[in-house]
């Protein structure tokens, strides 16, 4: 199993990001290509991959806020 | 004099419509890689405007393209609507397919002449010879206190001038296959996203903003309209963010036993009079729902197509529009005059009360 994590975007550690998307659902499968989740740092967007295959399990909601590196999802 | 001729033969065997698959993305991503998949097989595609490079366009149209493509092919310009626009029809008359963001489409009162005096009569004056296959992409469309000069629709207005095909998406997999197919034509097509369809973070997000759309290149056949959903007591004929807020009051009302259909126009110019016409045969009640102001525009050209075809059909038409007002800053105000859901839903109740 591997942690996917809300990527380090800015500077200051402290700032908070959000999700901003889910492109995906819990159950699904998923690869290192597919786009899983937009998500922004002060108004900043990134977009996320999954590094390895597997089944996703989303563990955050939309529009929540989440700190830089916390893990947001896990693919098994 | 140069002719533009059909440059693209192998988008003809670009698959039409087809199943739309898992992948989900926003309609902002989904325009981003209709115009990357058309760059990376036509070197004549090009991308201009303003803040379309680095910034990726003010509301996500061409964000990544710069990285991928480099400053000569998405070129940032300055402040000057006429010279850029003006700019891409002389590219496209010689040859070249340019995308063209104009940013709001309330900022076309600076640059009209070049629109609809140039872009869109070129192939009529010249007998068909020289063409312009040109693309002018432009945000609409307000719901986030913006002003009177950064919230309008104004698709009408440019339907309204022979010359351009119009098209107005309301979702990722229309925008997909439209722009390929904008980017596709011989002629100029003015391509409006409303921002509130865009799945921006930033944006009040509806869900329908993300959905699924094809990996493969695709075309949404321009002048065709969808039929959003099936019902059979009342026809809603829409588009854009409109879709979505109409297909949220048919969800809610079928518990009712009110059955809306909701005919997804896509495509302004041409307009698909045969789709609303079949719809309002089938429920013989209209009712128009248009984001842009109502007086001599989209809603009362919808109504003329069936009292023209059988006036008999209608046994009852409405429209919720803007009001002949410019759109309001005060939050309140805004939404006083937007054809929101409640507005909406009360319509219909209306026209199945009779």
């Amino acid at each position: 199993m591997t942690d996917v994590r809300f990527p380090v975007m800015s500077g200051a550690k402290d700032a908070t990001g959000v999700i901003v998307t889910w492109f995906v659902e819990s159950g699904d499968e998923v690869t290192p290509a597919t786009l899983i989740a937009e998500v922004a740092v002060d108004k900043v967007d990134a977009e996320v991959y999954p590094q390895t295959s597997g089944v996703i399990t989303l563990l955050e909601q939309e529009n929540t806020e989440v700190a830089q590196g916390a893990v947001i999802a896990q693919v098994a | 004099m140069t002719a533009t001729l059909p440059r693209n033969k192998q988008s003809l065997a670009l698959a039409v419509e087809p199943a739309a698959g898992k992948r989900r993305l926003s309609t902002a991503k989904a325009m981003q890689e209709a115009i990357s998949q058309r760059m990376d097989r036509d070197q004549s595609v090009f991308v201009m405007g303003e803040d379309v490079g680095s910034y990726g366009g003010i509301f996500s149209s061409t964000t990544g393209l710069i990285d991928r493509f480099g400053p000569d092919r998405v070129l940032d310009t300055p402040i000057s609507e006429t010279a850029f626009i003006g700019l891409g029809i002389g590219a496209a008359v010689e040859g070249m397919r340019p995308v063209v963001e104009l940013m709001f489409a309330d900022f076309f009162g600076v640059c009209m002449d070049q629109i609809y005096n140039h872009m869109a009569k070129i192939h009529y004056e010249s007998g068909g010879n020289v063409r312009v296959p040109m693309v002018l992409m432009m945000a609409a469309g307000g719901g986030y206190s913006d002003g009177a000069q950064h919230s309008q629709c104004l698709w009408g207005t440019f339907a309204h001038l022979p010359g351009m095909k119009v098209v107005v998406p309301s979702n990722p997999y229309d925008a997909k296959g439209l722009m390929s197919a904008a980017i596709d034509s011989d002629d100029p097509v003015v391509f409006v996203f409303h921002k509130g369809v865009m799945g921006l973070g930033w944006m009040a997000k509806n869900a329908r903003s993300i959905g699924a759309v094809p990996e493969q290149e695709y075309v949404v056949p321009i002048g065709k309209a969808r039929v959003a959903r099936e019902g059979t007591d009342v026809t809603i004929v829409t588009v854009s963010l409109s879709v979505h807020h109409s297909l949220d009051v048919a969800e809610k009302l079928e518990s009712e036993g009110i059955s809306v259909e909701v005919i997804d126009l896509r495509s302004l110019v041409p307009l698909d009079r045969e789709a609303i016409v079949d719809s309002v045969s089938k429920t013989g009640r209209l009712i128009v729902v248009d984001e842009d102001y109502q007086s001599f525009g989209l809603s009362g050209e919808v109504i003329a197509v069936v009292a023209e075809h059988d006036p008999s059909l209608l046994k009852r038409v409405s429209r919720v529009c803007v009001p002949d007002v410019p759109i309001p800053y005060a939050r309140e105000l805004e939404y006083a005059v937007l054809p929101t859901p409640a507005r909406i839903e009360a319509a219909v109740r209306d026209a199945v009360a009779t």
